[in-house]
């Protein structure tokens, strides 16, 4: 795993931020599709949500956790780096929960839970590697 | 939902998936070689727009999907990506792949499952 230079922020802290900006930018997604008016033909390509400003504020949060991605990309392998990134499967359905109001039945919250037991046994080799160095 | 949307559904959600994967794997491949090569070299910046160019498509896919999707169902579905991304990186770009990484990307897949069972 190659070593970021000072000049760039941890990769760590980059995929960290990444989530965070994914996690908010699927949720104003989800806003924004669900204000946008269906029109027969187009309805699957997502182009009419373009007219929705929540739209807009998403594709900026996504250009800002693309931009960190491939800071990631650079010095994390992408076997690693995409399963860690994974924890948005438990931010969005939370961020779901605590702002869209949508319901999580238990199953759902076992299902989070088996995600974040996956994200720790992926984490773990990474985390004594780390103390290594 | 009736049957003809359901297969538009599935098939949306295939190439969705797809981009995805050839997206990761195209921007993997460039910034691992920027860093020999420099970005602007004419392959790095190809495979970078091409790699760009699959998750924009993979991105409006996903918008067209949340049009018809709860969130918290949709998004979780569309994780199942990671078990092939770790694979695809594997096999194109031989990664390796640890026996903890592989056992954690399996418990990642199933709670995942679970999640959009439910």
């Amino acid at each position: 795993m190659d070593r970021a230079p000072r000049l760039f922020p941890n990769p760590w802290l980059l995929l960290a931020l990444e989530a965070l900006f994914v996690t908010t930018s699927e949720t104003l997604l989800k806003v924004g599709a669900s204000r946008t008016e269906r029109v027969a033909g187009w309805e699957w390509t997502g182009l009419l949500s373009l007219t929705s400003i929540w739209i807009w504020c998403a594709i900026a949060l996504v250009i800002m956790s693309f931009l960190c991605w491939i800071n990631v990309l650079k010095y994390i392998p992408l076997s690693i780096a995409f399963p860690l990134s994974n924890v948005v499967h438990v931010l969005v359905p939370l961020s779901c929960w605590i702002f869209l109001a949508e319901h999580i039945s238990l199953r759902r919250w076992c299902g989070i839970a088996v995600v974040i037991l996956g994200l720790a046994v992926v984490a773990k080799p990474v985390a004594k590697i780390e103390e290594k160095l | 939902m009736t049957r003809e949307q359901t297969i538009i559904a599935i098939f949306v959600f295939a190439t969705e998936v797809t981009t995805t994967v050839v997206g990761q794997l195209l921007l993997k491949h460039a910034m691992e070689g920027s860093t020999t090569f420099g970005f602007t070299h004419p392959r790095i910046l190809k495979l970078f727009g091409t790699g760009v160019l699959a998750l924009a498509i993979s991105f409006f896919l996903t918008i067209g999907l949340l049009q018809h999707f709860d969130l918290s169902f949709f998004y979780p579905i569309q994780g199942s990506t990671v078990v092939i991304i770790t694979t695809a990186a594997a096999i194109f770009l031989r990664e390796k792949l640890s026996f903890p990484l592989m056992i954690g990307s399996l418990l990642i897949s199933a709670g995942i499952v679970l999640v959009s069972l439910s």
